[in-house]
Order: C-alpha cells, then structure tokens, then sequence
C-alpha cells in the first residue's frame, strides 16, 4: 500500500500538482484512520490531504480514476462476462463447492494462477497480473505499437501456459474420476472463457500503464514549452492554456510585489502622530509610529498594437495589467493599428476576458484591418491624449514597429517620452531584426527607455515584473 | 471525538447541518490527526457555519477571528495593555522609590529597576487576542479564522507557527505553549491564493454550491413546514439562477431567507408576480436582477403550463397540511 501511494504521489507531481514530503506523510496518517473498503473515502481521504488547490482537483480526480484502477473493476467485468456466456441454468457456486471437494481428495499441486482462473478469484488474479506487470517492466512501456509485446511477455511472464496445461491434466483426472462428462464439458468451456477474460485484462492492464504514462508524459511536454512558446504560432488551446497561467503567474506576482512594498514602508520618526496617539498614555511615549514611506505605485498608459503579428502579445499583456490592477494607480489602454482608440471603458465594465477580445477586435473605436502605421498612430496620440501623461506616468508601447514604409513621425515619441516617467517598448521580434525591412524600431529605439524583445511568456512575465516595480 | 465519518455525518445533522461524504471525511480526518482545515469556496456555501456547528457538535467553545486587510499582531495574537501598565507604575511609585532606595548613582539605579522588568513585562498586562486565547484556553477550543485570504502575506507567517506547533512566542516572556490543542478552521473565499507554506500545514477542503437534491434536503431541514411544491420550485430556480454569469450569485443563506419569505407570504408554489416581489432577497444587484429576468420567466412559463395539464386532469389530494400552520406564524 505505502508503495502505492508514494507511486501515486510521484504521478501526481508529474502532472504539476505539488506534494510535498510533509504532505503525503499526512496521506498515510490518514489512511491509517480510514477504512480503507471504502473507495470514495479513500479518494477524499488522499484529497485532502494531498491537493490542496482548487484548480487541480479535476486533475486529481482524473489519476486517481486511472491509478487506483477501475482495474479491479475491469477484471471483475471481464470475468462475468465469460460467465455470462454459459447456458442459462448453470450454477456457478455448486460448481465451485464440487471441485473443491475434489480437489482437496485429489493431490494435484495447483500453481496459484490455475487455482485463481479456477476459482475465479478476481482479487488473487489481480495481484498476478500486477506481479507479472512489474517483472515485465510494464512501466516503460512509451507507445501503442509496444501494447502487443508487453502483453505477451506479461502472459509469459504470469506462466498461462503453464496453467493451461495444469487445467487439462486436471480435466482428464476429474473425467477418470468419473465426473459427468456434460459437468465437464460445462467446465472446459468456462475455463476457456476466463482464461480468454484474463488474456484480455493482461492487454488492459498494459493499456492503462501506456496511458498513464502518455498523461504524464504529455502536461510535462506542456507545462515546459508553453512558457518558451513563441507567441506567434499558438492554437485554441494553447491560448487556453496560457490564459490560466497568465492568471496563476500574475497573482504570484501580485503577492510578491505587496510584500516588496511592505518593506519599504518603514520611515523617519513621526512625532506628531506618536504624540497624538500617546494622549491615552497621559503623554507618555509608549507607541512610537513612523512615518510610512510610499512607494509610488506606476500610473501606466499602455498603447497595443492589435494587428495580428502582435495581437497575442497585446492580449497576454493586457490580461497580466489588468490582473496586477491594484498595483497601478491608473491604467489607461489604447489600442491601434493606424488609428488609434481608448478602451480603458471596456475594462471598467465587463469582465476581463470579453474585454480583452473586444479590445484586440478593435473595441469598437478603430478599424482593426487596415495596414499598420505607427506613425500615424503616434500622431493621434500625441493630439488627443497628450495631457494624460504626466510625470509618474510609465507608457508601454506594445508592437513591432513595422510600419509598411509609412513616416515614422518619431517626434511624436519624443514628445510623449519628454513628458513621460519612462517608456518601455515591447517587441515580439528579436533585435536582430530591428530596423530591418519595414521596421522603423531604430528611429524610435532613441526615445524609448527599455526596448525589450518578447516572443514568449517567460520573457513577459520577466518584463512585467520589472514594470511593476 | 469522533468514531468514524458516519458518525461525523449524524452530529453535524444534529446541529441541522447536512454534511456530504467529503466534508465529513474532512473533519474526521482533521479530528483524528489534530491538523487545521482550509475551507475553500465561493461566498455563501456555509464554511463559516461548518465551523460553528462542528463546534457545537463537539461541545467546544468557538473562538473567531475575522481576518481583514491590516490585521496584524495586536490585533491576532497580543497586545501589550500599555494604560494598565501605566497605571501600575503610578501606584507602584512608593515601591519603586523603595526599590532604588539606597541607590548611589544612576547606573545602579537602573540596574535595580533591571532586575525588576519582568513584572512589567509578564502575562499580567498582555491582552490576549482571539490567537493567544485560543492557545492558552483552560479548556479545549474550536477556532476560526475567518476568511483568512483578506488578511495580509505577513499575517500567514503568524499563524504558521500557531498553527503547525501550536506555539505563540512573545519576546519579553517567552514561548506560550498550547495547553490543549486547539481544533482550527480556515475559511478562504480565494480572493488571494493562500502560500504553499500555510496549505502544507492544513488538510483541504472545497466546498461547492450543494447539488438540487442537496439543496431540497437543506431548505426541508432549515425550513420546517415548507411545501414540497414550493421547495421544489424555489430549489431549481436558483440553481438556474446560479448558472448566469452574475455578479453575486445567491448563497444558501440566502436561498434560506427567500423560502421564509415567501412562506411568510403564504406562497405555495412559485408565480411570476410573487417571484418579481420577492426577487430582491436573493439578488442583490439590479443587473443581476434585470439578467435573471428571462430565465425566470422561461421557468414559470413552463410551470404553469405543467400545472394547467395537472388541473386537466383529476387533481391529486393537495398537501394542504403544512398550509395553515405558515397562515398561523404570519398572524403572530
């Protein structure tokens, strides 16, 4: 059993759950108290204290449906099935009491897999094959063309020949013994289908092993490469994918950042405060307070490019801003492609995810499909929206400033940026491309206080990180 | 405490709380291996009332503490009571002047008052806060910290030593040990995600929106003399509601008050009218309220379509009982 667990517990881990030693030293503990007879118990039992999320409990539920078997289960429906398959009157307890009789009067040595295919003893013919997996190295099993080959050598391993043979020497000592031959002709025909039934739980058993390792196999490819995946080529579900990640990264962030304020806050010795607040003291300084020190918290203009080259950039930025909202005094997002439009509203009033797709849709104040020209953009910018940039504000332009041979006006940028705190400007293409072709990045590259390239989540969340502070 | 998760199930429906298998094993488990529980789940799903009924269940005492966003030491643990310190050396003074009596120089003086510091730096003048209480209670405790997710990431570091050594260390006295070991909820709404340090310490337990049949079994528990047909009616409507996209979606308590409502109004069964009414009770946003709209409507339209087949045919006998004992408490 604690082989199993710690088995299960290394399954869960692979899957990106985190248990930790102290935790599944509580699983035991646990299982101490339970009664183990009890499947859903069990389940709750390791629940609570392995999993501790609410995001993997599906996870959670999914292995412990696929380790804890299902595979007793499979095995038991496999052999009522071979019994099924015997005429209607058939009696399998009498049966069963007459051949032990028999046998015990007999001495005919049994090996132990003869005797559970004989019986039909679903729990002993479990723990074989289970035997047989682990001798057979079942586990590293890595593909469905490999099912065949471990399957043989699991039966192999298990000995069913041998059993086989065991059953028929078995079958001709019963008919000289003078046994009915119709009882035992009844009896080779069962015999043939649980040994059938049990060919076919070896190949279910090898099965369930290659799945379980597919799963593993599979979330580790994923939870890797979607952080170093670039943003240019994602599917559906990626996109799916890295939104819960996004949202996971960004509220770690979030925790890190009030505790990074926190520390700062301690300042000079505040008089008048300790003063007032000692009256009750009758003036006697037995509270100190100090001065809080603030750290300014960014007000931020952040302006996206929403022409599809860098649309997923756009949305996974903006879903990171507007996680971290409380880390801002005041967000304000526009988005562009050669107009430009507001959409801070959208923000305000509809939950996150609409908003960003609206946004990235234009949000209903720009054409979204038109060729870009960040000239232009910049321009409209600097005439309408001048007077929302002030001192302590930090503007993020978020583009590849290919701009299809338009005027760059990069004077624009020089004004924003003289009034600016900082402009950071985030570009999925690497530098080795700027100013290349189309790209107009070095004429803008000289007003921009931190030009970064960011193809993927890590080096996002890296800049974001950096802004936030 | 307790023997098995049954038995966890029976006393909780004591105290008029019905437990599913998973919170039961949940407080057994927490019972048998003395760890705290982290109770996760949307507003109003009753992990607060979990608490206080596991309390009464095992006959302890509920110490609460309310996290909020702030909260800190002097308010959770313990707080020096400066005042009664104060007051103490005031009418300590001739002591005091007897206690440096004889004294030659100021070093030596104070030197004396050294030797003296604990008594002003004792358990006498430490105000215990809902934390300490908890701790050093003479009798075994069951206590709450509710809605732990409000409080600040420092705050968590506080409690991981209540909580996995049941200790509370105060520098000028030293470390308080637990005299019982106290049964500790967490309740978390997951506004914030909780550190891995303080989930390591705890079991786990997520508690959802009861299922239709679950939610019938509570409002006949809660609601004694409720028809069956309103139950009924009350129970899906609400579910249906739960399954918008709203702002606040409506709590079991407040499905509880919306069922007193409407027997308070003698209501039998739902209707549109009633229903318009009585909405505000378990919608608390007039968004939310104009988004529900619609769906109630779909709703009574095909229960009253159900109810005029019924009327074609014979009527079964009405469940007239539990009629006019409602008529009753609304004379009162």
């Amino acid at each position: 059993m604690e082989k199993k667990i710690v088995e299960f517990t290394n399954l869960l881990r692979k899957a990106g759950v985190r248990v930790s030693v102290a935790e599944s030293l509580d699983a035991f503990n646990a299982i101490d108290e339970m009664p183990l007879e009890d499947r859903e118990l069990f389940k709750d039992a390791l629940r609570t204290t392995m999993v501790k999320r609410g995001d993997d409990i599906d996870t959670y539920d999914r292995l412990f449906d696929l380790f804890w078997s299902g595979f007793h289960d499979q095995l038991q429906n496999e052999l009522k099935q071979a019994l099924g398959g015997m005429p209607g009157e058939f009696d399998l307890e009498r049966l069963l009491e007459q051949l032990r009789d028999l046998l015990e009067n007999m001495d005919i040595d049994l090996s132990e897999l003869a005797k559970a295919l004989l019986s039909m003893d679903a729990n002993a013919l479990e723990q074989l094959i289970q035997q047989a997996g682990e001798e057979a190295e079942v586990g590293n099993i890595r593909n469905m063309l490999q099912i065949g080959f471990f399957s043989r050598r699991m039966i192999e391993q298990m000995n069913m020949e041998g059993a086989a043979g065991e059953l028929k020497t078995l079958m001709d000592r019963l008919r000289e013994e003078g046994m009915d031959e119709e009882r035992i002709a009844e009896l080779e025909a069962l015999l043939k289908a649980v040994q059938e039934a049990a060919r076919r739980a070896v190949r279910q058993f090898t099965e369930r092993e290659l799945d379980k390792q597919n799963h593993d196999y599979i979330e580790r490819f994923r939870r890797e490469s979607l952080l170093e995946k670039s943003f240019y080529n994602l599917t559906e579900e990626d996109l799916r994918r890295l939104r819960e990640v996004v949202q996971r990264l960004a509220q770690k962030l979030k925790s890190v950042i009030t505790m990074r304020r926190k520390r700062e806050r301690r300042g000079k010795f505040d008089l008048k405060t300790t003063m007032r607040k000692n009256m009750a003291h009758g003036g006697v300084p037995f509270e100190l307070v100090f001065k809080q020190r603030k750290k300014e918290k960014p007000k931020l203009v952040v302006l996206c490019d929403i022409s599809s080259s860098v649309a997923n950039v756009s949305r996974f930025f903006l879903q990171f801003i507007f996680s971290l909202q409380d880390c801002f005094t005041k967000v304000r997002s526009f988005v562009f492609v050669a107009e430009l439009g507001e959409v801070s509203q959208l923000f305000r009033d509809r939950d996150i995810f609409d908003a960003i797709d609206l946004a990235l849709d234009g949000g209903e104040v720009i054409n979204p499909y038109t060729r870009s020209n960040f000239g232009m953009a910049f321009h409209v910018f600097w005439r309408d929206y001048l007077s929302a940039i002030d001192s302590r504000t930090t503007v993020v332009v978020i583009g590849d400033a290919r701009n299809n041979y338009n005027d760059p006006r990069a004077w624009c940028l020089r004004e924003v940026h003289s009034k600016a705190k900082s402009v950071i400007w985030i570009n999925p293409e690497a530098p080795g491309a700027w100013g290349f072709g189309d790209s107009v990045m070095d004429k803008y590259l000289p007003y921009t206080d931190v030009a970064e390239e960011c193809r993927n989540l890590k080096q996002l969340t890296r800049l974001v990180d950096k802004l936030v502070l | 405490m307790f023997d098995s998760v049954e038995e966890v199930q029976k006393r909780l429906l004591d105290q008029s709380y019905i437990a599913g298998k998973k919170i039961a094993t949940v407080v057994y488990l927490a019972s048998k291996l003395n760890k705290p529980v982290l109770v996760e789940g949307p507003a109003g799903v009753g992990k607060t009332e979990l608490a206080k009924v596991v309390a009464a269940a095992i006959g302890r005492k509920l110490i609460r503490l309310q996290c909020y966003e702030g909260l800190d030491e002097s308010k959770a643990l313990y707080e020096w009571e400066y005042s009664k310190q104060l007051l103490y050396t005031q009418m300590l003074r001739d002591k005091i002047s007897d206690v440096i009596a004889g004294t030659k120089t100021l070093k030596e003086a104070s030197e004396r008052i050294a030797a003296q510091d604990d008594v002003f730096f004792s358990e006498r003048f430490i105000v215990a806060r809902p934390l300490l209480k908890a701790i050093t209670s003479a009798d075994p405790v069951l206590l709450l910290i509710d809605e732990v997710d409000k409080s600040d990431p420092e705050f968590e570091a506080f409690l991981l030593e209540v909580l996995s050594d049941y200790t509370v260390s105060v520098p000028e006295v030293g470390t308080i040990q637990a005299k019982h070991i106290p049964m500790v909820f967490l309740t978390s709404n997951d506004a914030r995600e909780m550190t891995d340090a303080l989930k390591r310490r705890c079991l786990h337990l997520h508690i959802d929106f009861p299922s239709q049949e679950e939610e019938i079994r509570i409002l006949e528990l809660k609601v004694p003399g409720i028809g069956d047909r309103l139950v009924q009616d009350i129970v899906e409507l609400v579910q249906r509601i739960r399954k918008l996209d709203l702002k606040k979606t409506p709590s079991i308590s407040e499905t509880l008050d919306w069922a007193r409502a409407l027997m308070v109004l003698n209501a039998d069964a739902l209707d549109i009218e009633m229903v318009n009414d009585t909405m505000s009770v378990i919608l608390k946003h007039q968004g939310d309220i104009a988004k529900a709209q619609s769906e109630l409507n779909a709703l009574l339209q095909k229960k009253a379509a159900e109810k005029a087949a019924e009327k074609a045919q014979p009527a079964p006998a009405p469940a007239a009982p539990a009629a006019p004992v409602a008529k009753k408490s609304v004379l009162h």
